[in-house]
């Protein structure tokens, strides 16, 4: 057996993409039961039994950091690692580094994760880590570019594929957001004071953190989309000059829409303006990649009779237009002031994060662990249950937030016959339970899907190696490089 | 026909697939009249029982606000339909379907017909009861888009799955649209009062 980290034999490192592909999925599991609970928490908030590290405020950073940064971000690593072989045919540029990156960034999850139930928590939503982590962070990022940018640099054809500028956006803007947002002046070791005050600050957060949004949980996968779904599909993407507009007009107009998260706050209000207007410009160059993807799978439905994989992949377009239509709508100043503050945003953010990313991702493991080990899936059968147990416990959640978040906007408004606040925040939210009941049962389907998902994956590697594929001989035009 | 779609769905497709209804006939004989029944009973039950929305005390709207938002409700599902057809029909052609507005808007009245049924909740006008009434209602009509379409449209499953999971996406963002119309009406003084 040829050594992968011997960088002069030309077979491509795919074993760091199946370790990669794997922690992604334990995260999967263990960042969703969190998820769970802290649902059930605010069903009986005794759930907690006293504990601190229990609380909700701890486990909720818990669940996203673990989502977020444990499943999505291996899950990219993975999938970028994967794809910018291929389409550079040429091995990763220090596969070393790219083990170090891809251990680093598990230990710093599982380590970070640690210190939110321990209660260490910057006080930035989904930028919580205290700066010990956010130094750590930074450093793997930049190992990660620099595998990434240096297997493209190294590259054997001339064109850089759609999906590694995607996964380029992600590498450049999230280094870019993160040391921007993480600059902090350090108190004791894990406690630490953001450089910035007041307005400044929440501008600074949300540029940050809807563009964590943008570039991570949107750029990101697109760029997994754009290589994975043709390679489903087994033919180009529909358009391949309508995906590169997208992208840049995507990256262009992406990096203005955080002040939304601000509206009515105390920052300027042509702030406010100017980020609703860019967020309702964002819908075109989203759905012209909806549309992309729908035609390019629209001429292969032939493969959906073999493919348990791409049927994740289709939905996750239907539920990423949704995403993409909902996110400017929400962003309209005169919709905003009812839905902000109330459940409909973590609905919202649900239909991307369950309807989109999840499924996604589920499409690519179910396609990619096959091809990593060199053997059939274990089971299409459970594959195809967790399709309909995705879809089921995606759509309820949804409808739950949002009945439970129109009526808190309506409620928290509704004026009383002298022109008072009708009811008061504890009234409304001691109604809720029923929502959350029903919100705690969608997330238990959605996990028990996962969990199929983990089990049908982990008998499918069991026993297997990662197989070693040799990139093709290039010739012709495109190998100028 | 309805009882059908509970008990025997295939026959029911299957029976739709051999028939071409012309679009003014399936609009004027079946959708105008389903349409009706959801603001009718929203009416009906917002005007005796109050929403609750899950607050202390129910929400008593003024009579002619009530009529005027039952009203906007009845257009809003009219448009949902006529809509919905118009976008599958558009669709047909990238799916290989059969492309007659009148088979549409046959295919779209079955798939909407377990909501008008569950949709007789809003005679209670409790929020969460309604979802809950409405929630199963939904999977059931998602179901009968899954399962139907293709045989209605005479199309092969896999064809069927992708175009079905075409006008999910298209019906999540018309619902949600609504949400947001709703939102801002109400901000303008169109319902409820709010301090806006």
């Amino acid at each position: 057996m040829v050594s992968e980290e011997n960088t002069t034999t030309e077979y491509y490192h795919d074993r760091v993409v199946t370790t990669l592909v794997m922690c992604s999925i334990a995260w999967a599991v263990a960042a969703m039961a969190v998820g769970v609970y802290v649902a059930a928490e605010l069903v009986w908030p005794s759930l907690d039994f006293g504990q601190p590290w229990l609380s909700f405020g701890r486990l909720r950073p818990l669940h996203t950091n673990g989502i977020v940064f444990g499943f999505g971000v291996s899950a990219l690593m993975g999938t970028a690692f994967y794809s910018v072989q291929r389409t550079c045919h040429i091995p990763l540029f220090l596969p070393k580094l790219a083990w170090f990156t891809a251990i680093a960034w598990q230990l710093g999850v599982l380590l970070g994760g640690l210190s939110l139930l321990a209660g260490m928590n910057a006080g930035k939503e989904y930028a919580e880590l205290e700066w010990p982590f956010d130094i750590a962070i930074a450093v793997v990022w930049v190992c990660f570019a620099i595998v990434f940018f240096g297997t493209i640099a190294r590259r054997r054809i001339k064109p850089i594929y759609v999906s590694n500028w995607f996964y380029g956006g992600l590498i450049i803007v999230i280094a870019m957001l993160h040391i921007g947002n993480s600059l902090a002046i350090p108190v004791t070791l894990f406690k630490s004071y953001t450089l910035f005050a007041g307005a400044q600050d929440a501008i600074l957060q949300w540029w940050y953190g809807h563009n964590a949004v943008g570039f991570l949980l949107t750029g990101g996968f697109l760029g997994m989309m754009y290589y994975f779904l043709p390679k489903q599909a087994e033919r180009p993407i529909w358009s391949y000059r309508l995906s590169i507009v997208a992208f840049w007009a995507f990256t262009y107009s992406y990096i203005w829409a955080g002040p939304h998260h601000l509206h009515f706050n105390a920052i300027p209000d042509w702030v406010q303006s100017l980020g609703m207007v860019m967020s309702l410009i964002l819908l075109a160059p989203s759905w012209a990649t909806m549309i992309n993807g729908i035609m390019t799978v629209s001429s292969a439905w032939e493969k959906l009779r073999t493919d348990p994989a791409l049927k994740f992949i289709v939905l996750s377009l239907a539920f990423y237009g949704l995403a993409t239509f909902e996110g400017p709508m929400m962003a309209i100043k005169s919709v905003n002031i009812v839905s902000h503050f109330t459940d409909w945003t973590i609905g919202h953010v649900h239909s991307g994060a369950l309807g989109w990313n999840a499924l996604i991702t589920f499409g690519t493991f179910y396609f990619l662990v096959p091809r990593l080990v060199g053997k059939e899936l274990h089971s299409v059968k459970l594959a195809n249950i967790h399709f309909w147990l995705a879809l089921a416990g995606t759509m309820l959640y949804v409808l739950a937030m949002w009945g439970a978040g129109v009526s808190q906007g309506l409620l928290w408004l509704s004026l009383d016959e002298i022109g008072e606040l009708r009811y008061s925040f504890r009234d409304i939210m001691a109604s809720m339970p029923p929502y959350y009941l029903l919100r705690l049962f969608a997330g238990l389907i959605f996990l028990g899907g996962t969990v199929l998902m983990a089990f049908n994956l982990f008998k499918t590697i069991a026993g297997a190696k990662t197989v070693q594929v040799r990139p093709p001989a290039v010739h012709g035009a495109g190998a100028s490089l | 026909m309805l009882i059908w779609l509970f008990f025997r769905p295939n026959q029911a497709f299957e029976v739709l697939s051999n028939t071409s209804p012309t679009a003014n006939a399936v609009f004027f004989k079946l959708v105008i009249w389903l349409a009706a029944i959801p603001p009718v009973l929203a009416y009906i039950g917002g005007s005796k029982f109050g929403w609750r929305l899950g607050a202390a005390e129910p929400l008593y709207l003024a009579q002619d606000v009530l009529l005027k938002i039952s009203i906007a409700y009845f257009a809003a599902l009219l448009f949902g339909f006529v809509s919905t057809a118009i976008i599958a029909k558009w669709m047909a052609s990238t799916y290989g379907a059969r492309l007659s507005l009148g088979i549409h808007y046959a295919v779209v009245t079955i798939v909407a017909a377990p909501l008008v049924i569950g949709s007789i909740i809003h005679l209670y006008p409790d929020m969460f009861i309604n979802v809950l009434v409405l929630v199963p209602a939904l999977i059931w009509s998602m179901f009968l888009l899954y399962k139907g379409l293709p045989i209605v449209l005479r199309i092969s499953p896999e064809r069927g799955m992708l175009m079905a999971s075409s006008m999910i996406g298209y019906l999540l963002v018309a619902f949600v649209c609504l949400l947001g119309v709703m939102v801002v009406l109400w901000g303008r003084g169109f319902g409820p009062a709010v301090g806006i």
